[in-house]
């Protein structure tokens, strides 16, 4: 296993795979409200579908995030069966 | 006397003690079953209203104790958080934090959770904890988180947090019974709070604490949670009506974020970590799931509704849908408030004698409000689908969808909403742009919204259509394609200037959208009925009294100055009229585009509101009887001359004027929502200056090309 994360934007995660959010990139008011929604680092997330416009999976709820939001959001992609 | 900090004084302006009707504030997240719960505990005992200075919805219910005493409860916003990012989560925070003038604080909270999503809605409540009133906190769908195999300990939520927790289904009616028993409590426990502020933020927090307690005259632990609020604000939004800081507590709070900045703390990260370690910990004291989470029904429609050729198959029926039924299905209710003006005004006539009371009644009064009227059932079929798109959860997936559109001109999918409801109405379509986080992209949205072809534009449409294409000659799909390009051109035109407008002057960061997607739900329909109402009565006492106003000032100018003969025509007495006066002043200006001086007239007074261009033609072309058709109008206008003997409503003119319909801002209530919306005169003087300028511009074009290519 490699020390280095490998981190990607959760608009390049493939549909189906969990990632666990590393890094929130952009505006500090967006970050403080993903945060909020549980949306912070550390949560896991689900990409459901969509490349352009986003839609996940975080603790059950169902969120959609534009193109420029989820290239905001950094994940390190987790081995399948993780969840 | 100085009390200790622990105990909070008693509002000043309030009479004390039980006599007097406490008031509840009923919070939550948004989806969370709030407004279904505030519907089941007021049933129609309900007041809407607005928030002044904002275009937030302000309702306050009442509903009884378990010994008669009256309840008020004040339904707020949803929101995901005190720190508020759009003006509908700042008439939250304001409410609760007492700087609302227009609204009293609330004695007492109930704070609506979303059993089925029990972290993040612990947020908000942890939030609402902090303001160190009585809160009962209400575990709702307590039926769908025992489905996705969810067990939550109340007893034990209740001893954690200190206060008392109900489980609660409000759409089954479930949990009501012990909620209002729990309300009619007169010793609700206060919240034993185990959570402190974190240390980096502590000193910053005292502070400021003490300012606002000093100097805005807040209680020790609102000043508390608002300094908290302060303090990790990033862009808070300030809204019209609502208390400024103190002097002294804005020089504290710049001091520390000046501070804050300068050592790069991050304290609202530090504060959300917090917050939810705190969560963490009683979540896993108090919720336990019994199975792991499996594909549920939501999913699986999900999979279809968001897929990326099925989705879209659907989201097309959808709106044909919406439209076949404001077109067509909403006629037959229109023809018949149309026959009942009619019909009260030609029975004026016959009542009252000949002059000018009867004129005003029947030409300024009675066709001024009608033509509000008239417009009822498309508005009510509009916010009948609107509401059933909202109730199931499909509006969320509709503007999933349209994201990737609208971004090509840089907004986001929640600007489609508005621009859907504008096509019946811009003034409920501007209201829908609060929940916009970004004001830039409000703004642009509420620029636009009015170029999407309302409801009003479509007499306008239906008499030009009917004067340039003869009935008979020729099949009705022309008609029909000829509305279409009208509503395409519209459309085109709001994204066109989207795209110039956020390359120009309202140039931002490219807009960041996040959104949730409800669980899919049944319709309720009568919460659909209920604010199918509401929203209409809001409507109507909007629209309808600056209408009123306005027609009363038009019937006059087309009634003074009198002619010298008595006898004279209607034609002829509105040529002497101060409206006459102003078609000949505005003839230079509109001949480039083909239109006379009556047609000028026409302009001058729909800009109180579109379809007032009907009537108006009607009048002037001497359509004696006002109830009619628009059959006689229509012929009236084909025979209609230029002093020369020219034609003048001939193709190329009428659709010209259809064009700068399209186009113009031709409406004084949509101005006076934009007024109050952006709190300044100067959008919406900009809004008239670039959407009639390009109604002009276009008009000028296509008049002049069309002629000299011998039209």
């Amino acid at each position: 296993m490699s020390s280095a994360l490998h981190l990607l934007p959760l608009c390049q995660l493939a549909a189906g795979a969990t990632g666990r959010i590393c890094v929130i990139n952009g505006d500090d008011g967006f970050a403080q409200r993903l945060r909020e929604m549980g949306f912070g680092e550390a949560a896991l997330v689900t990409k459901i579908s969509g490349r352009t416009t986003s839609l996940c999976q975080v603790n059950g709820t169902r969120i959609a995030l534009n193109h420029n939001a989820a290239m905001a959001i950094l994940v390190e992609a987790l081995p399948a069966g993780v969840r | 006397m100085i009390l200790p900090p622990h105990i909070t004084p008693l509002g000043k302006k309030r009479p004390t003690g039980s006599d007097r009707t406490p008031i509840y504030a009923l919070v939550g997240n948004p989806n969370c079953g709030k407004t279904t719960l505030f519907n089941a505990l007021t049933g129609l005992r309900q007041k809407v209203g607005n928030y002044p200075g904002v275009t937030v919805e302000k309702k306050i219910g009442e509903c009884y104790s378990q010994h008669g005493r009256p309840m008020k409860i004040i339904d707020l916003p949803g929101a995901y958080s005190l720190a508020a990012r759009s003006p509908d989560e700042a008439v939250l925070r304001d409410v609760l934090l007492g700087r609302r003038e227009d609204t009293p604080q609330p004695d007492r909270i109930i704070c609506v959770l979303d059993a089925t999503n029990l972290e993040r809605n612990l947020y908000l409540a942890h939030q609402i904890l902090d303001l160190g009133r009585p809160v009962i906190v209400v575990l709702n769908m307590m039926d769908l988180a025992v489905k996705a195999g969810l067990r939550i300990d109340t007893d034990q939520l209740a001893a954690a947090l200190g206060v008392v927790v109900i489980s609660c289904s409000a759409v089954h009616g479930k949990g009501l019974v012990e909620l209002k028993l729990a309300m009619s409590r007169s010793d609700l426990p206060l919240a034993r709070h185990r959570w402190d502020v974190p240390a980096p933020i502590a000193p910053a927090v005292a502070e400021l604490q003490a300012s606002l307690s000093d100097a805005d005259a807040q209680s020790p632990l609102i000043a508390r949670a608002e300094a908290l609020l302060l303090l990790t604000d990033f862009e808070s939004v300030r809204i019209a009506g609502s208390k400024p800081l103190s002097a002294r507590t804005t020089t504290v709070l710049a001091a520390w974020k000046q501070r804050c900045l300068r050592e790069e703390n991050n304290w609202s990260g530090t504060l959300i970590r917090s917050r939810y370690a705190a969560i963490n910990a009683l979540c896993g004291e108090v919720l336990r799931r019994t199975r792991t989470q499996e594909l549920s029904g939501s999913d699986r429609l999900d999979a279809v509704l968001v897929h990326s050729v099925w989705g879209w198959l659907f989201f097309g029926f959808i709106m044909g849908a919406l439209f076949f039924s404001i077109f067509s299905l909403a006629e037959y209710p229109m023809n018949w408030i149309d026959a009942h003006i009619a019909a009260l005004s030609s029975g004026i006539k016959t009542v009252l004698p000949p002059g000018d009371l009867r004129d005003l009644i029947t030409d300024g009064v009675i066709s001024g409000v009608g033509g509000i009227v008239i417009f009822l059932p498309q508005i009510l079929i509009l916010f009948f689908f609107v509401g059933l798109l909202e109730s199931t959860g499909y509006m969320a997936r509709a503007a999933f969808l349209m994201d990737r559109p609208m971004s090509k001109v840089g907004l986001h999918g929640k600007s489609f909403i508005p621009l859907l409801g504008s096509f019946a109405c811009a003034i409920p379509g501007i209201m829908a742009t609060r929940t916009i986080e970004n004001a830039k992209d409000r703004l642009v949205t509420i620029l636009i919204a009015p170029l999407m072809s309302c409801s009003a534009r479509l007499p306008v449409y239906l008499l030009m259509i009917a004067t340039l294409l003869p009935a008979a000659a020729l099949p009705a799909t022309w008609k029909a394609g000829l509305m279409l390009l009208m509503y395409l051109l519209g459309t085109a035109g709001a994204f066109g200037f989207a795209w110039l407008f956020k390359r120009t002057l309202f140039k931002s960061a490219r807009p960041l959208m996040i959104m949730e997607l409800p669980a899919y739900q049944p319709p309720r329909l009568k919460e659909i009925l209920r604010q199918m109402v509401e929203r209409s009565w809001l409507f109507l006492k909007n629209a309808g009294t600056i209408i009123l106003g306005i027609s009363i000032v038009l019937w006059f100018l087309t009634a003074y100055p009198k002619h010298p003969d008595p006898k004279a025509s209607a034609e002829a007495q509105i040529a002497v009229s101060f409206a006459g006066q102003a078609g000949h002043l505005l003839e230079p200006v509109i001949k480039p585009l083909g239109f006379d001086w009556r047609i000028g007239i026409g302009l001058v007074t729909s800009f109180a509101a579109r379809e007032v261009f009907v009537s108006s033609m009607s009048v002037i072309f001497g359509v004696q009887d006002n109830g009619e058709d628009a059959l006689p109008v229509r012929d009236a206008l084909r025979a209609a001359r230029w002093p020369n003997g020219a034609i003048l409503f001939t193709p190329l003119v009428c659709i010209t004027l259809m064009v700068y319909y399209v186009f113009a801002m031709q409406c004084m209530s949509t101005i006076a929502v934009v007024k109050r919306e952006t709190n300044s005169w100067r959008w919406p003087l900009f809004q008239i200056a670039y959407m009639t300028g390009t109604a002009w511009l276009v008009c000028f074009a296509i008049y002049q090309i069309g002629r000299a290519l011998g039209y």
